[in-house]
């Protein structure tokens, strides 16, 4: 009993450590003594909300998320959906399922971010929205084109369709909204929910980004590295990734026309990639028949698997799901180590094409969309347990719905805080050396100033004062002026440098002749 | 005690007996005194100056004739509590010298209680000590002089008191039994040479006639006692330092006064947040609610209520309400008349408005020129008319001096003049040089006044502060120049009597002559004492004592990799060519279905191959490049690039380096073979290794078709020079973010005389300038993030739409970074803290209520125990985190 209170005890700590986010300042060598009260003071509070979220965590979040646990010499991996659905409830039961659709083709899925709804869009134009909860069919519609990605925008109302020639955006009703002309025939679709940006990579190897908010296009890039169906968001920072023929990954942010960071993973093309939530792992699967992890912090490889996988997805507790051809295999990693075993293996029924894979947030179910529609299967311990209202909400009422949008809207964040390492915000940016400015751009900033200068209207004087002469004699003026600080400096490097060649030879003399040097008189 | 020292100055030693004296005097404080005295000492420092001085003379006499040498304390001694005279009193008195006191002795039982008040200020200060004596020794020199002197003064004071000669009666008598020593002499009665300083009077003399008496032991006793303890008086401390002490005093006091409120300040500054009025009830906030508390308490306020809430009154005026809304009513006309009244008002002020704003707006200087002049012309008439706008006017032009004197704007200062002045003014022509002089004339004009009154002030100045320090004999002489012309003056000075009004009255007159003589005589006598003075002139200056009791508050090596490998980007083969065909959708699907996994099961052969080509290839650059450039500048740089390659590559390099580039080739082409070969083998693979393959054995083959055999053999070897191309993008960004210096180049002819002289090659110094800039891209190369990740490219570009997420520099109080970073570490908003937590992370510095009146801090007592326990308190904080940080890092170690 007693080493479980302590046990209790440490748990807590962690918990108390986790929410502390890092270690407090060590103020003992401060000697400002007011900054130290209110660092005291602050830090004081900090441990009090850390302790309080702990506790709660503790006590008002009860769920546990379950996993399978194998007995003996059983295997997970040899667990069937057919055996835990006689293990499961009926409610649970009821998300094990296959829709055949056979005729209009491969389909793609996307869940809301609170997993209540599911949009379903098969290759050949054929569009659904289903309520998983009721597993109601909201509304079907078909757009009778190509229909190559769907995406859920900020809620279930609005979802945004990449289509044969451009991108539009639907809404539940299953009316066109927008038609995204800029983006071109685009491949795949991503939306990244803080920043309220709909990214598309089209067939031309454009990358897009525009803001949904207010239709702004944020950021056009050309890759230049070909035509790719490869994209993912990281959720941690909103960097897109995209994987390449060419074997590599690039990550975009909208602000910057080259890639934050290139780098190969595989020797072959990309045939996916997926983020973990937490956003520092990264699991890529390449043509030649490799599953590699990479942590994103060392951008290292933890761990190479064996295996192809046409789809990757990422669950909410970090459960891997890969899928090739009619198979698809769950990877996990509960010990922590990030050394991703198999977990659970499934197989669709001979001749499906598993398109795409994506867990369910806060359900432990897999979506399957494949070539013959799409099938749910129950991935124990994929989903998290236990739900923030102020994240998502499953349960969630038009209400809440329309309040969450319009504070969604308010903590929008401007494109420029995606980075690679979002910490950064809000710390001291370390100072940069400024290389001094070449010849060129001296003079292209003269010239800039000149230009200025040259531009600049005159007020309209009184009548003696506002001759030509007088006034080209003004502007003459200015000129000058505006030209004064750049030849100034010119003059000063001239001399600097001309007094450094001076100085140098005395220095640079041979050891046994530097006696000779005339002395300075001191 | 002025006639004390005069007459210890006339004896020239110092006598035991005066010593004691000055002790006596020294003694700070009243010890025992006579009633009427110890009055006036408690009112001591305001007395007015007059009085003051009044009782300074009179003091010692009485001492001196009194029976108790003890008494004589009284004689307050100069030094010390003889408060600062008031300036505006000294000026007062200007006119009429320091040197105006004269002599007067009082008779022992002069009782001054009739000390003329306030009003009469006609005595001079004492500032010039030293003149005192001199003067008064002249003064007792004849016993008719004396009477003459003592008659003079009751006279003065008479007249300036008003008072009948009756009152200073007493004290004449006394003077006269005095004088004529008609009583034998005791110590009641010293004879005359005593008087005069012939001899001396000790303090022995004086205790003999007791002895035997009672009480006599003990004063004796007490009189040796003194004797042995006497010791010579120091010199006070100068003034300045004397006012240090005192402010120092006075700060001290202050500081420790101020002390007592540290502990409410401490802890207002140390609250995270401050509360004002927290339990303030505000009460009634409406007009309405607080009308509603009314009650009438007054009688009258009474009558009117009882008349107001009369039930007939309000019943009344409920049922004359209709009528009085009727009365409201006004006829159609007259409003129309109302109406007409306001456009027409309307109308004007547009049209002014309209007409000002044209004015406004009119350039003209002639016009400006014009209405300025009108303006002064009406002001001028004002002026006559109006004493107040005179005045107005008056201030203005006070106002304008102030500013000349301040800014000396017409004093030639202004960028014109200067120009004007340095060309010289003949230079110039007649309309400058007048606008010159009007300038000049200008400022005379403002400053003129100035001037005036400057004179006159720093005469006054002068004047007082010679009192202060007459130590320099010349201007001690120049002072006793000028009190001399003044003296003269007053004696040439007839004032007329005035004719009428209350001064023409014949007392007045009597009064007034009596005054005039008497300031006469002072006059002679200063007259004379000034003479002397200026014989002698090396008075002894003993500075006007004030002591005054106010307050003033007042990395490293040479061995570099990669960095100079120059692999010539002949054939850049686009990955894009992949796929540049397979655009349609049908194509993707097929090419979708191929299943390539298990074809490269001989992965690294194949790895191997196309690096073994490469580096060939490299090294073939390589060669070719150091027959290309004879130059030593590229030597080291061949140098470099033979070492530098990647391991794999050195390993192979070792044999290979030596062989020759045909030799190379060769082997190059059997690879080639190989490679081909493994193509052929690859085709068949691909089929068969799908029914391997565990996984895949489940996909039905047969449903699809197969790709293209073309399609097929490039996917086959789509990651072929993959790793290089790779290579050639990283070092191509690199060579973009940390570009490579250009080579130095020379131009032919430039540094050379003839064909004789010609140097070798390049000057050092741009060799050297070539290779420091090369040394430091090599080591910003070595700081890349990427620097140890040959897979990974780190763009170093910077985000200038990022940058305003970041601070430039650390806001203030901070001193390092780390601190700040991580008391910034904690989000405090609502998403990510509980709700109990939020409120007090982001309450303000300052809670105050609205509408809530702060009032002053009040003080409250700290208690000692609270006191302690408060550091207490805030040590054991500080040592339960310590103590918890502690056991934290130890559980890290134990775990």
């Amino acid at each position: 009993m007693g080493a479980k209170k302590e046990n209790n005890g440490d748990d807590m700590d962690e918990k108390v450590k986790k929410y502390l986010r890092g270690e407090a300042a060590n103020l003992e060598g401060l000697k400002d003594k007011k900054l130290k009260g209110q660092l005291a003071v602050r830090e004081d509070l900090y441990g009090k909300s850390a302790k309080t979220a702990a506790k709660i965590e503790k006590w008002l979040l009860p769920s546990e998320g379950g996993y399978l646990e194998a007995e003996g010499i059983e295997k997970t991996w040899r667990i069937k959906q057919e055996s835990i659905a006689r293990e499961i409830d009926i409610s649970s039961s009821k998300n094990q399922y296959d829709i055949v659709l056979p005729e209009l083709g491969p389909y793609t899925l996307d869940f809301t971010s609170n997993g209540r709804y599911m949009a379903a869009a098969g290759r050949k134009g054929h569009l659904a929205i289903v309520d998983m909860k009721t597993l109601n069919l909201i509304k079907e519609i078909q757009v009778k084109e190509t229909v190559r990605d769907v995406v859920y925008l900020h809620n279930e109302l609005f979802f945004a369709v990449a289509q044969k020639k451009y991108p539009y955006i639907y809404n539940r009703g299953g009316t066109e909204l927008h038609c995204l002309k800029e983006h071109g025939a685009v491949l795949r679709l991503q939306f990244l929910k803080n920043h309220f940006l709909l990214a598309s990579i089209n067939k031309f190897g454009q990358l897009h980004y525009q803001d949904v908010t207010m239709g702004e296009m944020v950021g056009n890039f050309r890759t230049g590295l070909g035509r790719t169906d490869v994209m993912q968001v990281n959720p941690f920072n909103g960097v897109v990734a995209l994987g390449h023929s060419s074997g590599t990954v690039t990550m975009w942010k909208p602000t910057s026309s080259v890639p934050l960071v290139k780098m190969l993973c595989h020797p072959g093309p990309v045939s996916s990639l997926a983020f973990h939530p937490n956003g520092h792992l990264m699991a890529t699967s390449g043509k030649e028949n490799k599953i590699k992890i990479w942590d994103l912090r060392k951008f290292e490889v933890i761990q190479t698997m064996p295996g192809h996988a046409k789809t990757l997805n990422f669950s909410q507790k970090g459960l891997l799901a890969a899928g090739t051809g009619s198979f698809i295999k769950i990877l996990a990693d509960f010990s922590g180590s990030q050394n991703y075993n198999s977990y659970m293996t499934h197989s669709m029924a001979k001749g499906y094409q598993v398109g795409k894979v994506l867990f369910r947030p806060y359900e432990d179910v897999l979506g399957i969309g494949h070539s013959m529609g799409w099938s749910s299967i129950l991935i124990p311990g994929s989903g998290e347990p236990n739900f923030d209202s102020w994240v998502a909400n499953p349960f969630e009422t038009s209400k809440q719905r329309r309040e969450k949008e319009v504070h969604s809207l308010l903590d929008k964040l401007p494109p420029e805080t995606i980075m690679l390492d979002p910490t950064k915000v809000g710390t001291v940016r370390a100072p940069q050396k400024k290389e001094k400015p070449t010849k060129k751009e001296i003079e292209a900033e003269m010239e800039a100033a000149i230009e200025t200068a040259k531009d600049t209207d005159f007020k309209k004087k009184t009548k003696g004062r506002n001759k030509p002469s007088k006034r080209a004699k003004k502007r003459q003026e200015m000129i000058e002026r505006a030209k004064k600080p750049f030849l100034e400096q010119q003059i000063q490097e001239h001399e600097r440098s001309r007094k450094k060649q001076k100085t140098n030879p005395e220095t640079e003399m041979p050891k046994s002749l530097q006696r000779f040097v005339r002395q300075k008189a001191a | 005690m002025a006639v004390k020292k005069r007459k210890e100055r006339a004896v020239g030693g110092e006598s035991g007996n005066s010593k004691k004296f000055k002790k006596y005097s020294n003694s700070k404080g009243p010890m025992k005194k006579n009633k009427n005295d110890k009055r006036k000492k408690g009112k001591g420092p305001r007395l007015p100056s007059a009085l003051r001085t009044e009782l300074d003379r009179l003091d010692p006499k009485i001492a001196s004739d009194s029976d108790d040498g003890i008494d004589l304390d009284v004689g307050n001694d100069v030094y010390e509590y003889e408060e600062e005279v008031p300036q505006e009193e000294s000026r007062k008195n200007r006119r009429f010298d320091p040197v105006e006191n004269y002599e007067y002795e009082l008779p022992e039982d002069f009782e001054d209680e009739n000390v003329p008040s306030d009003d009469d200020d006609d005595d001079g200060d004492f500032g010039v000590g030293g003149n005192k004596g001199s003067l008064n020794d002249d003064v007792d020199a004849s016993d008719g002089d004396e009477e003459e002197d003592d008659e003079r003064h009751l006279r003065m004071l008479q007249g300036v008191t008003g008072m009948s000669t009756d009152a200073f009666g007493g004290k004449k008598k006394r003077n006269s039994v005095v004088i004529s020593e008609a009583h034998p002499e005791s110590e009641y009665n010293p004879t005359r040479d005593v008087l005069e300083g012939d001899s001396h009077i000790t303090l022995q003399d004086l205790l003999d006639p007791i002895q035997g008496k009672a009480g006599y032991s003990k004063l004796r006793k007490r009189v040796q006692h003194m004797d042995r303890k006497s010791t010579s008086v120091q010199a006070p401390l100068p003034k300045v330092d004397r006012e240090k002490l005192e402010r120092m005093a006075v700060y001290e006091h202050s500081k420790k006064d101020i002390t007592k409120w540290e502990h409410l300040v401490k802890r207002n500054r140390e609250a995270p947040t401050v509360f004002f009025g927290g339990d303030v009830d505000l009460g009634f906030s409406t007009v309405g609610a607080i009308a509603s508390e009314f009650e009438p308490r007054t009688e009258f306020e009474k009558k009117i209520a009882s008349l107001v809430y009369d039930d007939k009154v309000m019943e009344a005026h409920k049922a004359d309400g209709s009528k009085l809304l009727e009365l409201n009513k006004i006829s159609e006309e007259d409003y129309m008349k109302h109406q007409d009244h306001v456009a027409k008002m309307r109308g004007l002020l547009f049209r002014h408005e309209m007409k000002q704003k044209r004015i406004k707006k009119i350039k003209s200087k002639t016009y400006h020129r014009l209405k300025n002049k009108d303006k002064l012309k009406v002001e001028s008439a004002e002026m006559l008319m109006d004493p107040e706008a005179a005045k107005e006017q008056a201030r203005k032009q006070e106002f304008k001096r102030a500013e000349e004197r301040m800014t000396l704007k017409h004093k030639n200062k202004s960028k014109w003049a200067r120009r004007i002045l340095e060309r010289g003014l003949n230079a110039q022509d007649e309309g400058t040089r007048a606008a010159m002089a009007e300038q000049l004339h200008q400022h005379a004009l403002l400053t003129r006044k100035i001037n005036t009154v400057k004179d006159s002030s720093s005469s006054s100045d002068s004047s007082s502060d010679d009192d202060d320090e007459v130590s320099n004999e010349d201007r001690a002489s120049e002072l006793l120049e000028k009190a001399k012309e003044k003296t003269l003056k007053v004696l040439e000075d007839d004032e007329e009597l005035p004719n009428s009004g209350v001064l023409s009255l014949p007392f007045m007159v009597r009064g007034m002559k009596k005054r005039k003589e008497e300031a006469i005589e002072e006059a002679k006598l200063a007259l004379q004492e000034y003479e002397q003075l200026e014989g002698t002139n090396d008075a002894e200056n003993s500075k006007p004592a004030t002591a005054s009791g106010r307050r003033v508050f007042g990395r490293a090596n040479n061995e570099v990799p990669d960095s100079n490998k120059k692999t010539k980007t002949d054939n850049k083969m686009k990955m894009d060519n992949y796929y540049g065909n397979s655009d349609s959708e049908d194509d993707l699907k097929a090419k979708e279905n191929v299943n390539i996994e298990g074809g490269k099961r001989n992965d690294v052969e194949k790895d191997v191959g196309p690096n073994y080509d490469r580096k060939e290839a490299a090294d073939v650059s390589i060669f070719k490049n150091f027959d290309d450039n004879g130059d030593p500048g590229s030597k080291t740089t061949y140098e470099v690039a033979i070492f530098a390659s990647d391991s794999r590559r050195k390993m192979k390099s070792e044999n290979g380096i030596d062989k020759n580039a045909k030799k190379l080739q060769q082997v190059k082409e059997a690879i080639v073979h190989d490679k081909d070969m493994e193509e052929g083998e690859e085709d068949s693979d691909s089929e068969s290794k799908q029914m391997v393959d565990g996984i895949l054995s489940s996909a039905p083959k047969e449903s699809y078709e197969l790709p293209s055999q073309s399609e097929l053999i490039r996917h086959a070897f789509a990651g072929d020079y993959v790793e290089e191309e790779f290579e050639k993008d990283k070092q191509e960004i690199l060579n973009e973010e940390n570009p490579e210096p250009d080579k130095p180049v020379l131009l032919p002819g430039w540094g050379q005389w003839t064909h004789v002289q010609q140097k070798k090659g390049l000057p050092w110094w741009m060799l050297k300038e070539h290779e420091d800039s090369k040394r430091k891209r090599e080591e910003s190369l070595k700081k890349r993030k990427d620097a140890q990740l040959k897979h990974v490219i780190i763009s170093e570009k910077v985000d200038k739409k990022a940058e305003k997420l970041q601070t430039k520099s650390l806001p203030y109080p901070f001193t390092s970074k780390e601190l700040f970073e991580q008391s910034m570490r904690m989000p405090i908003g609502s998403e990510s803290n509980p709700e109990t937590a939020i409120r007090s992370l982001n309450r303000p510095e300052v809670v105050k209520k609205p509408g809530v009146i702060i009032k002053p801090i009040k003080f409250v007592e700290m208690h000692h125990h609270e006191k302690s326990e408060d550091n207490k308190r805030s040590g054991q904080k500080q040592k339960k985190n310590k103590s918890k940080g502690a056991s934290g890092k130890n559980k890290k170690q134990s775990n």
